[in-house]
């Protein structure tokens, strides 16, 4: 029986080996290292419920739970596997393991899912905040020892391996137990268990009247990872956007793609982690389902002789490519070894000028390099020197960069970047070299240029009006996908047995109303100046939908679906809330 | 999904296989001279065979369409349809134009070898322009070209080069030159990016001993390639070296792109006509391998079965039937039809190219760039109206300094990108650049430590120096003289990708030879890899600074990344492994490292404040202050020590530097019974017999030597 597992392949594997040459190799450590986890440690007092100032929109309660709503979704669409938790305290109801008084586990370590959502939810907005009083009400008398206590508690239950533990605290109270030294003596007392256990609290704290003073309670409790220090705290937050940032910043532990020697010479090496801060987010697969119970399957793939039938094992095969009539056969491990150049490793070849490096040489996302101190000492400061320097002269490190073993080596640039934080004193660059990949000479290609007619003055000077009357301040994060929004929208919707998908908004459309709006006239005179009367740039497009009219409202997509549509899904059954098969952590 | 994905891909891919076609000559000089060669290095034919059977290879492997003919001259007979009398003899058209195959590449490895005769290189060429005019009439090729490998060793008259010239023009066929040494070796003109690629390399086929008859030959040449075009003429002769480098020089054999019609609209109202070509994307190889039977090879007999069952204990079998997909939202799996997914999914409707908006330059980084190639973006061929209106966009952008931002789709079956598209001007031509960027959901916003507010971690100035002697040693891009060009030593992206010509060479190998293993990598492959020699040379005393004062200790946990990798990758450890008896030479040697961890005799401590702050001399100052003979001693193991260490590590001019500077000391503090025992122990200069590195003759250390002496002697 188990020689029969062993032969077999699971589904999809040759296709993955196209991806692993992406960067799949990103997952390989994240499944072997166990689960993150997250707490959120939410303040529930009143003071919480209460605008700060009258023209914010959200009361710091509010924005709290606007702020772990976005984490949860985005941890459905990015890491799944995550365990995340609710947790309030200085509430007049209690739950929790330890029977704690005023602490209210809202949600246990758990996958995130479209239940829980769907449950945080209600407690957003004022009806929200009025539903919150009446389940759980209010109290000032809680000890934040207990609650820190509870959430340690959380951590201990969980059967499944964490590889990470960390808690965040919001609240707008920088002195909880200012009038009583034996529960503020507690919290610290607490906090330090947690320190000495690994588990990392972080304070989100937000804007109070008169100012958030960390040094009055927080600076004892709070317990920052040995790896996001700073040496300065972030401001408190006054806005979700802030709130928002802060908590981006750290609710996915960072994890190195590789580690390996970066060489100078020979034998002068450190160590650096390699690190991706742009991942593509892709349609998770799908999973097969079996339709009667609609329990999720295996599905395995095995190789054997058509002749014989007999099994064939991994040794039984070798490879092949096929050129004209001549077939050239290599053992599997040559097809490897015939990509072994180097191993692993960054190599310094040189330095050059920033300014040498063309703006268009792109062939793949770039990754980041930062010193890894723990696998050779003296690595960070030998780093610091170069990246200082490097910055200092604006010159970029030219390596050659071979990431794993069986990888042809590429030439990347090292782009020194120095620390930037924002106003609010949350890093937004990270100290370290950006490594961007550099082309081969068969990466490039001759194009067939167009001759340029140019333009005179007056015609350029209209098309500068017009492009200043459409400047925006364009930031990373400002477009969401909209295929990956539709898709989990879709599934958010069937698995909450909505009646329609939320309707994201699809911001990679051109706003056409406000463009025109702002255009006015200058399109029309641009127009004038560059194309004669009787000029239609549309008159060979091959498909051209309706001739006249205001042909851009109609390109928009179609992404609504009507409510009949969902209906008939509905009654299809591929919407019956029973027969989701629910994935639980305890079941592993 | 992804097999759509792929589909598309493969579209794409289908399109880009259009080749432009191309007839080739490879016209090879066999004369007698083409076999000689200087001792160690390999003759000029056997050079020109190396690129040929290189060129070859990539358009056998590629599969590519192009037609290949061989024209040998300088052998014994003669076969070639102008030969008639004393014409054209001596010259044999070896294979007409055909898809070049394995036979071809087995010729040049084995049967094509040296003549004993010579001929007129300018007769072969007409011998090759008649076989390209005969053989490709009635077939379509977009180019020709005639590949010429001499040595100009074979006399040459000059009398028909006008008619060639003529002929050459009138049919458009292309001509390049590749010979044993630069043309340009003295007097400057073409190439000189090329040659000064070939410099800082091991330049082995410099232009030394040439003859008469090849400096006759090389004005030839000039004259010919000249005269065909004035301004990149000369541009078309390359050395083999240079050739072997950057098999980019057949850049004139490159696939068509394939264009991308479509409208730029900014807003509802303005639309410009434009057509956009994928300039730059990740080479891929294009075969992929297949899975055959062991014994039979054949692939026929590998067959693949799937089977579905329950996550039972029993792993019950259902069919295949009875499955449906479904996907994950977090804890929850939803079923969800593959039909349902395609009519409730994200629509894109048509191919675009939208401005959403403008942005300053600035904000866009390029390390945000995403996806997996660039985009050229031009106005649409022949319509000069739209040239103009997107000349005026390019200009405006390029001179407010910001940038489009733009919703890009290939076309309806295709996601949608967000992108930049940034001004490109060039003399030639102008054009918006086009790169994808990311969307939120790719962000990984991962925080740092702060460096800068590390006490820790923060350099000292005598470090931060050693660093800028470091970067100053090894820059790779100098000014020229005039204070505008640069010249750039190492040029990653004129080099050809390594992958490829190693898998051609192992595929190559094992045509030939089926059961044996692969063949070591090509020396000048890993050369071409390499940091330049001249930058090797002059890094290593700032190198070595650098080691001294950075203190690095290898705390050992490499466990780590090597379980991940020992899972994923192939756990082969059998493979020849070219690295590694370096690395365990490091091992056994001295190292700083062993320095570090303490495991070090008492000497070696005082070396180790040598490394780490070069104060061994002051150290030795110190002992020789107290004038004490024990402290002497003590000084002179230093020394001794230093110089056996720094013959090892190739440190020699840091011992001969400062055994020279303590010769200074010795003048001024009248150390005479400290020299005595210098000259006991015949310390002197590490030399150039005992060490790689130093310059210094056993003559001169002796000098030194009795210099030392006779100091002593003044005392």
């Amino acid at each position: 029986m188990s020689d029969w597992v062993s032969y077999y392949r699971s589904e999809g594997a040759e296709e993955e080996d196209d991806e692993q040459e992406e960067g799949a190799e990103a997952v390989v450590e994240h499944k072997f290292a166990g689960r993150d986890s997250l707490i959120f440690l939410v303040d529930a007092s009143k003071a919480m419920f209460e605008s700060y100032e009258n023209e914010e929109v959200f009361t710091p309660f509010d924005m709290t739970m606007q702020c772990i709503r976005n984490v949860y979704t985005s941890k459905i669409i990015s890491s799944d596997r995550d365990l995340l938790s609710v947790v309030f305290y200085g509430t007049e109801k209690n739950k929790n393991s330890a029977d704690f008084k005023r602490v209210y586990v809202l949600q246990e370590l758990d996958n995130p899912g479209a239940k829980r959502v769907l449950e945080l939810d209600k407690y957003r907005g004022d009806q929200g905040q009025i539903l919150f009083r009446d389940t759980f009400g209010h109290s000032a008398d809680y000890s934040l020892g207990e609650a820190l206590w509870a959430c340690s508690n959380l951590f201990s239950d969980v059967r499944v391996r964490m590889s990470h533990k960390r808690i965040m605290l919001f609240t707008n109270e920088d002195n909880p137990h200012a009038n009583d030294s034996a529960k503020a003596k507690l919290a610290r007392t607490r906090a330090g268990d947690l320190r000495d256990t690994g588990i990392i609290l972080d304070l989100m704290h937000l804007k109070k009247p008169g100012g958030f003073d960390i040094s009055l309670f927080y600076r004892d409790i709070i317990n920052i990872a040995e790896d996001e220090d700073l040496g300065i705290q972030p401001h408190e937050s006054g806005k979700l956007e802030h709130l928002m940032k802060k908590v981006r910043a750290k609710e996915t532990k960072k994890r190195a793609l590789v580690r390996l020697n970066l060489y100078l010479s020979k034998d002068l090496s450190l160590t650096v982690g390699v690190y991706s801060l742009l991942q593509k987010a892709y349609k998770p697969y799908p999973v097969k389902l079996y339709r009667e119970t609609n329990e999720p399957i295996k599905t395995k793939t095995r190789m054997f002789n058509g002749k014989t039938g007999s099994l064939l094992l991994p040794s039984d095969t070798k490879r092949a490519q096929m050129y004209g009539n001549r077939q050239i056969v290599l053992e599997k491990e040559e097809t490897e070894e015939l990509k072994r150049f180097d191993l692993p490793g960054l190599v310094l070849i040189g330095f050059k000028p920033l300014s040498v490096l063309k703006q268009h040489h792109y062939i793949r996302p770039s990754q980041f390099v930062y010193p890894e101190e723990a696998l050779v000492k003296g690595s960070t400061t030998l780093f610091n020197a170069l990246l200082m320097k490097c910055l200092e002269r604006e010159v970029l490190a030219l390596c050659r960069y071979t990431p794993r073993r069986n990888t042809p080596p590429r030439f990347v640039a090292l782009v020194p970047q120095e620390e930037e934080l924002d106003e609010q004193k949350v890093q937004i660059a990270p100290p370290g070299f950006h490594l961007i990949f550099l082309p081969y000479a068969d990466d490039k290609r001759k194009v067939d240029f167009t001759e340029k007619v140019p333009a005179n003055r007056e015609q350029v000077d209209k098309m500068k009006e017009i492009i200043q009357k459409l400047r925006f301040k364009y930031r990373t994060d400002s477009f969401e996908n909209p295929v990956l929004q539709q898709h989990f929208r879709n599934l958010e919707a069937l698995a909450l047995d909505m009646m329609e998908p939320e309707q994201a908004e699809d911001l990679t459309m051109p706003k056409a109303e406000e463009m025109s709006r702002r255009l006015g006239n200058l399109v029309e005179e641009f127009k004038q100046l560059v194309y004669p009367p009787d000029y239609d740039p549309d008159r060979r497009a091959v498909k051209r939908k309706q001739g006249d009219g205001d042909g851009q409202t109609e390109k928009k997509p179609k992404t609504e679906i009507s409510r009949d549509e969902l209906r008939s899904h509905v009654q299809k059954g591929t919407l019956d809330s029973k027969t989701h098969f629910n994935m639980s952590k305890k079941t592993e | 999904i992804f097999k759509k994905k792929k589909k598309i891909l493969s579209i794409w891919r289908q399109k880009n296989q259009s080749f432009l076609l191309t007839a080739i000559v490879l016209c090879l000089d066999v004369g007698f001279a083409m076999g000689n060669a200087a001792p160690g290095e390999e003759s000029p034919l056997e050079q020109a065979k190396k690129v040929m059977t290189k060129f070859l290879q990539r358009q056998v492997f590629a599969e590519s369409k192009d037609e290949v003919a061989v024209v040998l001259f300088g052998t014994e007979g003669t076969r070639n349809d102008l030969a008639s009398g004393d014409q054209y003899q001596n010259i044999t058209v070896h294979r007409s134009l055909m898809l070049p195959d394995f036979d071809l590449l087995e010729d040049i490895q084995n049967v094509i070898q040296p003549g004993s005769e010579q001929a007129d290189f300018l007769d072969a060429i007409i011998v090759c322009m008649d076989l390209l005019q005969k053989e490709t009439i009635g077939k379509k090729y977009e180019k020709r070209h005639i590949e010429l490998f001499t040595d100009l060793s074979s006399p040459v008259s000059e009398d028909q080069l006008e008619i060639i010239i003529a002929n050459l023009k009138k049919t458009g066929i292309l001509l390049q030159f590749f010979l044993p040494f630069p043309v340009d070796a003295d007097d400057g003109g073409g190439g000189t990016s090329a040659s000064a690629h070939s410099h800082v390399h091991r330049n082995s086929f410099a232009r030394k001993g040439i003859t008469e008859q090849q400096k006759e030959g090389i004005h030839v040449v000039k004259k010919l390639m000249h005269t065909l075009d004035e301004e990149g003429g000369l541009e078309e002769i390359y050395t083999f070296r240079e050739s072997l480098e950057r098999l980019s020089m057949f850049k004139k054999m490159e696939r068509r792109p394939v264009a991308w019609p479509c409208q730029l609209t900014i807003g509802s109202n303005l639309s410009i006509r434009i057509v956009a070509y994928k300039s730059l994307t990740e080479e891929k190889v294009k075969k992929t391998w297949t899975v055959v039977d062991a014994k039979t090879l054949r692939k026929d007999d590998v067959q693949k079965e799937t089977v579905y069952c329950l996550n039972d204990d029993d792993e019950t079998e259902i069919q295949k039937d009875d499955t449906i997909q479904g996907f994950r939202y977090g804890s929850d799996i939803v079923p969800f039809s593959k039909v349902d997914e395609e009519q409730m999914k994200y629509k894109t409707e048509a191919k675009c190219f939208s401005v959403l908006g403008f942005s300053r330059s600035c904000q866009i980084q390029r390390q945000y760039y995403m996806g997996n190639q660039v985009l050229k973006v031009f106005a649409a061929k022949d319509d000069e109206n739209a040239a103009v209106a997107f000349s005026a966009l390019i200009h405006a952008l390029a001179e407010l300094k910001v940038v489009a931002i733009v919703r890009y789709a290939f076309d309806r079956r295709c996601n949608p990108q967000i992108g930049v598209a940034f001004p490109y001007i060039k003399d030639a031509y102008e054009c918006l650049i086009y790169v994808q960027l990311p969307y939120m959901e790719d962000l990984r916003q991962y925080m740092f430590s702060s460096l800068k507010n590390n006490k820790k971690y923060i350099p000292t100035e005598d470090q931060l120096s050693a660093i800028d002697s470091l970067i100053d040693s090894m820059n790779l891009v100098y000014e020229d003289d005039d204070g505008e060009s640069f010249e750039d030593l190492f040029k990653p992206s004129k080099i050809p990708n390594p992958h490829f010509q190693r898998l051609y060479q192992c595929l190559q190998h094992k045509a030939f030879y089926p059961n044996e293993p692969l063949p070591p990598i090509e020396p000048h492959l890993l050369e071409m890899l390499e940091m330049p020699c001249v930058v090797k040379e002059r890094c290593q005393a700032p190198l070595e600074k650098v080691k001294a004062l950075f203190p690095l200790k290898d705390v050992g946990k490499k466990k780590e990344d090597k379980t991940a990798q020992d899972i994923f990758k192939d756990n082969n450890e059998g493979g020849p492994n070219p690295k590694k008896p370096k690395a365990e030479d490091e091992e056994g040697g001295f190292s700083i490292i062993s320095i570090a961890e303490g495991n070090v005799t008492s000497v070696s401590i005082f070396l180790q404040i040598f490394f780490l702050s070069q104060q061994l001399t002051n150290r030795i100052d110190q002992f020789l202050e107290n004038k004490g003979s024990q402290y002497y001693m003590k000084g002179i193991n230093c020394i001794k020590v230093f110089r056996e260490e720094a013959i090892k590590l190739s440190k020699v001019q840091c011992f001969n530097d400062f055994l020279q500077a303590l010769k200074s000391k010795v003048e001024d503090k009248a150390l005479a019974d400290f020299w005595e025992i210098v000259m006991q122990d015949r310390i002197s200069l590490i030399t150039k017999d005992e060490a790689e590195g130093s310059l210094v003759t056993s003559e001169e250390a002796e000098k030194v030597y009795i210099y030392f002496f006779n100091e002593h002697l003044f005392v």
